[in-house]
């Protein structure tokens, strides 16, 4: 191992990021898209994007660059690579969102806007899914979180192909004509091993190790995850695989789905335990502020799982699809991701400034980066706004679904704030802040 | 049949002592063909790779609570069955580490901060050892960039990574 480097562009990825979030955020407090319109209407398909391209992708796409290398101890692959990556996901995603404006009417655009959108994420995925892929291939056998990054990858791969072929029908191409039934029966798939399987199971495998890291808990245990990753890659083939074989006989997509529901609940089940199996298991007593915000998010994820299966057993599941997709995106995803946005940056920017000069002159602490008494305030709002946008969408209040939405855009405002007042140090009191030899670090790119 | 020499570091310890040259003292005492009994509160790894290069094998016991008791022989290849150190941690080239730190319960990064805090006050061309509970990877960049040579490994336990660290000559 020749140790780790910075990735230069990992706070360039969740400032994009970012800023994203909060573009959605302030579309659906406006009233855009769902509630207020079709749920698969294209407004709400802008939402959507934002939300799980622009904001959830991109940050995991840069939390990645920097934390696989981490997690199978090798460098990685291809560093020049991740700007392009950041370029094209971004210019793609605009595109596309102007795609779905002109199928909404907002905007008089050429009708291959999606296609081409489509084309330049697929392309900006292509060189993240290769430059990680090759990182964890250098790195075989692979430890098991790296193996839920690996199964993350193949399933945004699912995730782009289908959202390629998307573009093509509905774009009105001659090509995409040939799969009118596509859009029905394949946007499940779509949404599942995006959300599911790229999304939830490349984090859940990622925050095994954060997690033991950051609480001190021994993860040697080879059994360690092992049934939540059993179960949750047959949750995913079940779907995946399954599901093109169902779309292609034309029949059976329910039964598809269900069996891989029920794999995914056992996975998450086991999951679950694993976590509380840490958290017992740990020797750090008080936990950081990440630590307990990760596991804040964690109860959203365990309260779908549990509002999921009572809706299928009662029948409601399809009129309350959209309030369970916000709790993933934002109780489970965004609050995990903003919870551990909350350490990595603190970190990476304490190991750019005093890495140079520790042991030779007194540094900071990671912790004298950050105020968590300050920060607290604005984790409450953002889970508080976000259980309650879920609770108003379960009761089909749109404008109370919009307020909620208004406190969640203050926190994610409250948060970004205090990630911008780590990058430039204004929390280190002095004289620790800048010994001789430390410079002040850039807000958006890391040296390294 | 081997003779044992006693020497426990335990109440050491516990009094937050270091044990190092205490068990380097009863080396020295050693007459050709006796070995030493060690007891110790954890598993003194890093000890086995200082013990190795003197010519020493050992064979470990747990005691009750977590406590060891290592037995070092003088090893006449007769003593097959002890446990190798691994070949990449073995630093028969180096010097004995003159630092020894277990970081293992340390909050990250703290075990970065004192390992690199100790290197600063070590004289060219010696070495520290440190167990850590993970492979240290964003140290090894700091460590790259001053010019500092180390070696490391998980223990056959797989619960330690144990590494020792030369300073630039």
């Amino acid at each position: 191992m020749i140790g780790t480097s910075l990735c230069k562009w990992v706070i360039s990825y969740f400032a994009v990021a970012i800023v994203w979030l909060l573009l959605a955020e302030v579309l659906v407090v406006a009233g855009f898209g769902f509630p207020n319109h079709d749920i698969g209407g294209p407004d709400t398909l802008v939402i959507v994007h934002m939300v799980s391209i622009g904001w959830l992708s991109t940050v995991l796409c840069g939390a990645l660059f920097q934390f696989v290398p981490v997690l199978v101890a090798r460098p990685l692959y291809a560093e020049r690579w991740t700007l392009p990556a950041l370029a094209l996901l971004t210019f793609g995603l605009t595109i596309l969102l102007a795609g779905f404006l002109t199928l909404g009417g907002h905007f008089d655009g050429p009708p291959r806007l999606l296609p081409v959108g489509a084309s330049l994420l697929i392309a900006g995925f292509a060189l993240v899914v290769a430059n990680l892929g090759m990182t964890l291939w250098s790195a075989r056998p692979l430890p098991r979180p790296a193996r839920f990054v690996a199964a993350g990858l193949a399933c945004i791969c699912v995730t782009a192909a289908f959202g390629g072929m998307f573009s093509l029908v509905l774009s009105g191409a001659a090509i995409g004509a040939q799969w009118p039934d596509l859009l029905v029966s394949g946007v499940p798939i779509h949404a599942i091993a995006g959300l599911g399987g790229w999304l939830t199971f490349t984090a859940m495998g990622v925050s095994y190790r954060l997690l033991a890291m950051f609480m001190l808990a021994p993860d040697g245990d080879a059994r360690l995850g092992r049934l939540a990753w059993l179960a949750g890659v047959a949750a995913l083939a079940v779907g995946a695989v399954g599901g093109v074989l169902a779309l292609w006989r034309a029949t059976g997509v329910n039964l598809a789905l269900l069996l891989a529901g029920a794999a995914a609940l056992l996975s998450l089940i086991a999951y679950g335990r694993d976590v509380l199996g840490l958290y017992r298991a740990r020797k750090r007593r008080a936990l950081e502020l990440n630590t307990r915000m990760s596991l804040v998010a964690l109860a959203s994820l365990v309260a779908v799982a549990i509002l999921s299966a009572a809706f299928v057993a009662t029948g409601s599941l399809p009129s309350h699809v959209g309030a369970l997709a916000f709790l993933v995106a934002f109780g489970w995803l965004t609050g995990l991701v903003l919870a551990n946005l909350y350490k990595i940056v603190p970190f990476l920017t304490w190991l750019e400034t005093y890495g140079p000069v520790m042991g030779r002159v007194p540094t900071p602490r990671v912790q004298d980066l950050v105020d968590e008494r300050r920060t607290l305030k604005w984790f409450v709002l953002f889970f508080a706004g976000s259980w309650a946008a879920t609770l108003m969408l379960l009761v089909d209040a749109a404008l109370g679904f919009r307020v909620a939405v208004a406190v969640v855009t203050l926190a994610t405002l409250g948060l970004g704030e205090e990630l911008i007042r780590a990058r430039r140090l204004a929390d280190v009191a002095e004289p620790l802040r800048l010994p001789t030899g430390a410079v002040v670090p850039h807000l958006l790119v890391l040296r390294n | 049949m081997t003779q044992f020499i006693d020497v426990d570091v335990r109440p050491i310890l516990r009094a937050g002592g270091e044990p190092f040259s205490i068990i380097m003292a009863a080396l020295e005492r050693l007459e050709p063909g006796e070995g030493l009994r060690l007891y110790a509160p954890f598993k003194p790894v890093p000890l086995f790779d200082v013990m190795a290069s003197k010519g020493f094998a050992h064979r470990e016991a747990e005691l009750e609570g977590g406590e060891w008791e290592i037995r070092f022989m003088p090893d006449d290849g007769s003593f097959g069955a002890a446990e190798p150190a691994p070949a990449a941690l073995s630093g028969g080239d180096w010097p004995e580490p003159v630092v020894h730190l277990d970081n293992r319960d340390l909050d990250p990064p703290e075990p970065m901060v004192r390992i690199l805090a100790a290197m600063e006050r070590l004289a060219p061309g010696q070495t520290l050892c440190a167990l850590l509970s993970r492979e240290p990877v964003f140290l090894f960049r700091e460590l790259t960039k001053r010019g500092h040579q180390w070696r490391g490994g998980f223990t056959p336990q797989k619960d330690t990574y144990q590494l020792t660290v030369r300073v630039c000559a």
